[in-house]
C-alpha cells in the first residue's frame, strides 16, 4: 500500500505547504470577486465565430459521390482523350 | 396590481459539476477551475491553499468544461459548452487581468434528438479537433487548423445510438475516439474510430472490445507511454488497448468521477456513489501494462468531479454534498482512512424541500432546507448573516474592553489597539513589519483597567480609568492634563468623543468635561437619583466632533434618559419596563434617521427613533438578540456605518430601506469589538472572544449565512410546528452495504438543537411524500399529517399510500389516525379546517370526525378528478391551485353548499410542473422542469366561466 500511495506528483512543492486546516464545522467562506468584463475582447475575431457547415451528412455524401463520379469520369476521359485523338489521327492517316 | 414580477437570485449556485486543473492564469501558475451550474470559479494554488481569484458568470448551464493547450501556446485555454449548445474558448490575459474570448459559436443542429445520457465534449490530446456528442447518432467535429484556430464544424454519422461515453485516445497518429455504447440487447461494448478530418468521416479504428460489464459507464483514456483506455464498470475494471487486455473485479459500486494523478497515467482516483475514494493503479513493466490494482483510500462527499491538485491535495467537487479539499496521507488514521478533509465548500443543492421559520423570533424568517442527497443529506439553515474572515489571532484571556486609537487626529488609519484587563491595560501597535506588537503610551496609566479611550482633537488621546481622566499627546505620548475623580468616588462608566467626556461616578454623579488643547475642563455636574449603568455621547448631529445630546442608562428605575449637552438638562426619560438593567446605550444614525439603541442585560435590544432637535424618543421596538448582556459599538464598512452588538449571539445592526435589520455574525460569542482600520488590515474589526483576540474583515453586509446540520440520510420533506417547537421531516436512509437497502422514516427534531427526538419508521417500500402541520375544526390540537406512497418495483405508479396523523406528546410522535389511500399522497394542505390531499390524479378532501369512542378519523368528503398527476397544491380561501405533472396549473374551487370541488380555470399549456405558489388572489406562480418560472392570472372580469380562465 505504501508504495502505491507514496510519491505524489508535485508541480510546485510550496503549494499547500502553509495551508491552515479550517474548522470542519465552519466551511470555507472565501468568495472570489465576480468578473465583470469591461473590455471589447469578449467577442472573438470574426473568423472564430464557429458554425456548423450547412450541408447535412446525406447531402454531403451525395455531393461527394457525385464529385467522385465526376472525377472518375474526368480521369477516364482524360485517359481516353489521347487515345481518341490517336484514333482520329489514325483515321485521318488511313 | 403590478404587471411585472421581479425575480432575484439570493444565492449563487453551489453545486459543483465540473472541475479541471491547469496553467490558466499564467504559464507558471496552477489553477483549479470549477463549474457551478451557470458560473465558473477560477482558483489559484498557493502555499496557503486554494485562493479564489474570480467568479465568472456564464450565460447558460455549463455542460462541458475542459482545459487544453494548443500548439505553441505557453498556457492553457478553457473550453466551455453550455446545455443550450453554445460554446466558447477563453484565454486569460495576465497583463490586463481580462478573460478574452478566443472563439465561440453555436453547435446546435436543427434536427436531432438530444442525447439521454448528457452531453459529451472532448478535446483531442494533440489538439487536432474538439469532439462533441450532443444528439443521438451524431458526432460533431470542430477542427483546429495548424495555427490553433478553429474551423467550421461538421457532423459525422455515429452508428451507435445509446452512447455512454466517448474519449479521445492518446498516442494515435490520426485522432481516434473510443466509444462506450449499449446495443439494442442492452449489452455494452467499446469501439474505436479514427476521425478522417479531410473526408469528414469515421474510419474503423484499430480495435474494439465486446461484451463488457453491464454497468460499464465511464472511460478513462490513458496517456503515453501506455495509451489505451480504462473501462470502469460496476463489478469490473478493464484496461484495454490494441494488444493488451487486463481486468480486475471490484466491490460492486457505481463510479461517479475520476481524477488522474500522475502525468504518465499510472494512478487514478475514483469516487463512487457512496462517497468512497479509491486509488486505481496500473502496474507495468517496461512501459507495458501488466495489471491493475485498486485500493480503498477513505470517504469523501459523493463526488461529481475529482481534480488532483498538487502535493497530495485533491479537490472533490460534489453535487450531493459539500465539495471538499482533501489530502492523501501516506499513513492511515485511526479509522484506516488515508483521506483527510482539510476544507469544505458549501453546497446547498439539491434542495428537495424547504420551510420558512422565524426560529429566533426576531421577525426575520430563516429558510430551512432539505439539502444534499444520500449519505450527504443535511438540513441547512439559511439566513441573512454576516461572516468575519479572520486574518490574525492571538490568545488573550480576560479582555474587558478594546479601543483603537490614531496617532494623529486626521490620520486615516488606526495605530494603537488598547486592550483593557481587570487590573491592567495593554497597548498593541502595528510595527513596520505589519505585525501587532506590544508598545507603550507613556501618558496612559497601564496598571489599572481602562474604562474608555478615544482620540481627541489637537492630536490628543483620552484615557478614562476608575480614578481619573488622562489627556495625552498622541505625538509625544506624554500626559498633558489629568482630571481626578473626587476622593471617595470612583468612576464607574465613561464615554467620550473628540471634544467631550461624560462620566459617572458612584452615587449617581454625572460629570461632563470638555477637551481643549492640553486642557480638560469640568463644564457641568449633575446628580441623579440613582446609579448610572451606561452612557453615550456619539456625535450624530451636524457637528461630527461634538454631541448636543447624551444618552444615559439607569439602574434602579430601569430607564434611559436623554440629557442636553453641555448643560446636562434632562430632556426625556423613557422607562424600559421589566427588571433588566440597560447595559449599553448608543446614539447612532442610519440612512439619515437618528436612533437610540439600548441593550439590556438579558440580550434584548430596544430601539427608538430619536428626534435630534427635541430629544424625543418614539417608535419603540424590542428584539431579542441573545441571552447575555450586549455591548454596542459602531463600525463602518464600505463607507456605511453599522452597529456591532457583541454578545453570546453577535449581531450586526444595519439599515435597509430605512428599516433596521439584524444579521447574525458567524461567531459563537463575542465579548468586545472595536473597529481597527490599519494599513495592514484595512476596514477590519478587532474581536475579543473566548480567550482570544482576533482581527478580521467583515463580509458584505446582507450576505446569506448558512448553517449545516448533517443528517447522514436524505431529507425529502420538512415542516415546522410552532406549538411543539419541532420540525418533522420525511427522510430516506440508504445503507450502502452489500445489499442496497433503503429505510424511510418520519423524524421529529427539536427546532433549537436540531437533534432527532423521535422517529416513526415507515413500512418497507413506503416513502414519505408530503408533510404538514395543521389543526382541524372542532379540535384544538395541532397535528403533523404525513402522506406516503408504497413504491413497489413492479408498479409504474403507486396504487397505495397512507395519510398518517401524528400528535407530539412529551417530545414523541404519537400516531393518532391512519387512512389508506389509492395512490401516492403527493401533497397535503390544511383547508377550511379539513385536510386536502393530492392523491395520484385526484384531489381529495377529508373531514376530521370524532368517533363515538372519542378517537378521531379522517373521512372522505369530496374530490376532483382530471389530472395526470396532481403533484403540487396550494390553497387560499376556497380556491385550490394545482400544479400537474404535465398539464401546467389549474384552479379549483370548493363549494361549501354542495360539498364539491369544481374546476374554475386552467392554463392549457403543457408545462411539466415542479412547484406552484399563490402570489395573491388572482396571480399564481409556477415553476417547470425547464428551469422556468411563469405566472398565470385569473381572469376575474370575464362574464362566463370560460372567459374567466387564466390569461
Amino acid at each position: 500500500m505504501g508504495s502505491l500511495l507514496g510519491d505524489w506528483p508535485s508541480y510546485d512543492p510550496h503549494n499547500f505547504s502553509q495551508l491552515r486546516p479550517s474548522d470542519p464545522s465552519n466551511p470555507s467562506k472565501m468568495s472570489p470577486a465576480t468578473y465583470h468584463p469591461t473590455h471589447n475582447r469578449t467577442f472573438p475575431p470574426p473568423d472564430q465565430v464557429i458554425t456548423t457547415g450547412g450541408k447535412n451528412i446525406l447531402l454531403r455524401n451525395f455531393y461527394e459521390r457525385a464529385e467522385e463520379k465526376l472525377r472518375q469520369k474526368r480521369a477516364a476521359s482524360e485517359h481516353v482523350m489521347p487515345e481518341h485523338g490517336c484514333k482520329q489521327a489514325r483515321v485521318s492517316t488511313s | 396590481m403590478s404587471v411585472w414580477n421581479y425575480v432575484v437570485t439570493a444565492h449563487k449556485p453551489t453545486n459543483v459539476t465540473h472541475s479541471c486543473v491547469g496553467n490558466f492564469t499564467s504559464p507558471q501558475e496552477l489553477n483549479l477551475i470549477v463549474a457551478k451550474c451557470t458560473r465558473i470559479e477560477i482558483n489559484l494554488l498557493t502555499p496557503q491553499g486554494l485562493q479564489p481569484m474570480l467568479d465568472v458568470p456564464i450565460y447558460g448551464r455549463i455542460a462541458t468544461l475542459e482545459l487544453f493547450r494548443p500548439h505553441g501556446e505557453a498556457q492553457d485555454f478553457l473550453f466551455i459548452a453550455t446545455e443550450r449548445y453554445k460554446f466558447c474558448v477563453l484565454q486569460w490575459d495576465a497583463e490586463s487581468s481580462e478573460l478574452i474570448t478566443r472563439a465561440m459559436g453555436d453547435v446546435s443542429d436543427r434536427i436531432g434528438r438530444p442525447t439521454d445520457n448528457g452531453q459529451i465534449g472532448i478535446i483531442d490530446p494533440d489538439c487536432r479537433l474538439i469532439g462533441l456528442h450532443l444528439y443521438d447518432g451524431l458526432f460533431k467535429v470542430i477542427p483546429f487548423d495548424n495555427k490553433g484556430q478553429l474551423k467550421e464544424a461538421f457532423n459525422i454519422r455515429l452508428e451507435e445510438l445509446q452512447v455512454l461515453d466517448i474519449k479521445f485516445l492518446y498516442g494515435c497518429s490520426k485522432p481516434t475516439i473510443v466509444v462506450l455504447y449499449q446495443d439494442n440487447k442492452d449489452a455494452r461494448h467499446v469501439k474505436t474510430y479514427e476521425v478522417a478530418l479531410k473526408d469528414k468521416d469515421f474510419i474503423e479504428g484499430p480495435w474494439s472490445q465486446n461484451n463488457l460489464d453491464n454497468g460499464a459507464d465511464l472511460l478513462i483514456p490513458v496517456p503515453p507511454p501506455f495509451c489505451g483506455v480504462l473501462i470502469i464498470g460496476e463489478e469490473t475494471i478493464v484496461y484495454c488497448s490494441a494488444n493488451v487486455f487486463r481486468a480486475i473485479p471490484i466491490r460492486p459500486s457505481i463510479t461517479k468521477a475520476y481524477g488522474r494523478v500522475d502525468a504518465d497515467g499510472s494512478r487514478y482516483l475514483l469516487g463512487d456513489h457512496a462517497g468512497l475514494l479509491h486509488l486505481l493503479v496500473i502496474t507495468h513493466e517496461k512501459e507495458k501494462v501488466t495489471g491493475l490494482k485498486i485500493e480503498l483510500l477513505g470517504e469523501t462527499s459523493v463526488a461529481s468531479t475529482i481534480s488532483y491538485l498538487d502535493n497530495a491535495f485533491v479537490f472533490i467537487g460534489s453535487s450531493y454534498g459539500d465539495s471538499q479539499l482533501v489530502k492523501l496521507n501516506l499513513q492511515p488514521d485511526a479509522k484506516g482512512s488515508y483521506v483527510e478533509v482539510l476544507d469544505r465548500f458549501v453546497n446547498l443543492g439539491p434542495i428537495a424541500d424547504f420551510c420558512v421559520v422565524d426560529l429566533e423570533r426576531q421577525g426575520q424568517g430563516q429558510v430551512v432546507t432539505c439539502s444534499g442527497a444520500y449519505k450527504d443529506g443535511s438540513l441547512r439553515i439559511v439566513r441573512n448573516g454576516i461572516g468575519i474572515n479572520e486574518q490574525a489571532s492571538v490568545e488573550l484571556q480576560g479582555i474587558k474592553g478594546m479601543w483603537s486609537l490614531r496617532s494623529l487626529t486626521d490620520d486615516p488609519f488606526d495605530t494603537f489597539l488598547v486592550v483593557s484587563f481587570i487590573s491592567e491595560t495593554r497597548i498593541l501597535a502595528m510595527n513596520i513589519e505589519d505585525e501587532l506588537e506590544e508598545t507603550e503610551i507613556e501618558g496612559f496609566c497601564s496598571q489599572v483597567q481602562t474604562l474608555f479611550c478615544h482620540c481627541a482633537v489637537f492630536n490628543q488621546l483620552v484615557q478614562v480609568t476608575s480614578s481619573s481622566v488622562r489627556l495625552v499627546s498622541s505625538t509625544t505620548r506624554e500626559l498633558r492634563q489629568e482630571w481626578n475623580a473626587p476622593s471617595g468616588f470612583s468612576i464607574n462608566v465613561a464615554t467620550a468623543n473628540a471634544t467631550q467626556v461624560l462620566l459617572a461616578t458612584g452615587g449617581g454623579h454625572l460629570v461632563y468635561l470638555e477637551i481643549g488643547d492640553g486642557t480638560l475642563t469640568q463644564a457641568k455636574h449633575a446628580q441623579l437619583e440613582c446609579e448610572i449603568s451606561c452612557l453615550d455621547i456619539n456625535p450624530i448631529g451636524e457637528n461630527p466632533s461634538c454631541s448636543q445630546l447624551a444618552a444615559v442608562g439607569m439602574w434602579t428605575d430601569i430607564s434611559v434618559r436623554i440629557f442636553s449637552l453641555p448643560d446636562l438638562n434632562l430632556i426625556t426619560k423613557e422607562p424600559l419596563g421589566g427588571e433588566i438593567i440597560p447595559r449599553s446605550v448608543l446614539l447612532c444614525s442610519f440612512e439619515g434617521i437618528s436612533y437610540l439603541l439600548c441593550a439590556l442585560g438579558d440580550g434584548h435590544l430596544l430601539n427608538f427613533q430619536l428626534n435630534l432637535s427635541t430629544g424625543e424618543l418614539k417608535d419603540r421596538k424590542k428584539v431579542s438578540l441573545g441571552t447575555q448582556p450586549i455591548t454596542l459599538r459602531t463600525f463602518s464598512s464600505k463607507n456605511t456605518t453599522h452597529v456591532f452588538a457583541a454578545s453570546d449571539r453577535p449581531t450586526v445592526i444595519y439599515s435597509s430601506n430605512k428599516k433596521l435589520l439584524y444579521s447574525n455574525v458567524n461567531l459563537k460569542e463575542v465579548s468586545h469589538m472595536c473597529p481597527f482600520n490599519s494599513a495592514a488590515f484595512p476596514d477590519s474589526l478587532a474581536i475579543a472572544k473566548e480567550g482570544e483576540l482576533s482581527i478580521g474583515t467583515i463580509d458584505d453586509i446582507q450576505k446569506l449565512h448558512i448553517r449545516s446540520i448533517p443528517l447522514g440520510e436524505q431529507a425529502r420533506r420538512i415542516c415546522h410546528q410552532e406549538q411543539s417547537r419541532t420540525f418533522a421531516i420525511c427522510s430516506l436512509k440508504t445503507h450502502s452495504n452489500a445489499e442496497e437497502s433503503e429505510m424511510n422514516f418520519i423524524r421529529l427534531l427539536d427546532d433549537q438543537t436540531f437533534e432527532f427526538i423521535s422517529t416513526y419508521p415507515l413500512d418497507t417500500f413506503e416513502y414519505g411524500c408530503s408533510i404538514l402541520s395543521c389543526s382541524f375544526s372542532d379540535d384544538s390540537n395541532v397535528y403533523y399529517c404525513v402522506g406516503t406512497a408504497y413504491v413497489l418495483p413492479e408498479e409504474n405508479e403507486p396504487t397505495k399510500g397512507r395519510i398518517l396523523v401524528f400528535i407530539v406528546e412529551d417530545g414523541k410522535l404519537q400516531l393518532i389516525a391512519e387512512k389508506e389511500t389509492k395512490g401516492a399522497v403527493y401533497s397535503l394542505n390544511a383547508f377550511n379546517g379539513k385536510l386536502l390531499a393530492a392523491i395520484n390524479q385526484k384531489i381529495q378532501l377529508y373531514k376530521w370526525m370524532l368517533r363515538d369512542d372519542g378517537t378521531h378519523e379522517l373521512q372522505s368528503e369530496c374530490g376532483h378528478h382530471g389530472h395526470i398527476l396532481a403533484l403540487y397544491v396550494q390553497t387560499r380561501g376556497d380556491f385550490i391551485v394545482v400544479g400537474d405533472l404535465m398539464k401546467s396549473i389549474s384552479l379549483l374551487i370548493y363549494k361549501h353548499e354542495e360539498g364539491a370541488i369544481e374546476e374554475r380555470a386552467r392554463d392549457y399549456n403543457a408545462n411539466w410542473m415542479s412547484a406552484v405558489e399563490i402570489l395573491d388572489d388572482d396571480i399564481y406562480l409556477g415553476a417547470e422542469n425547464n428551469f422556468n418560472l411563469f405566472t398565470v392570472r385569473k381572469n376575474s372580469e370575464g362574464a362566463t366561466d370560460e372567459e374567466r380562465g387564466p390569461s
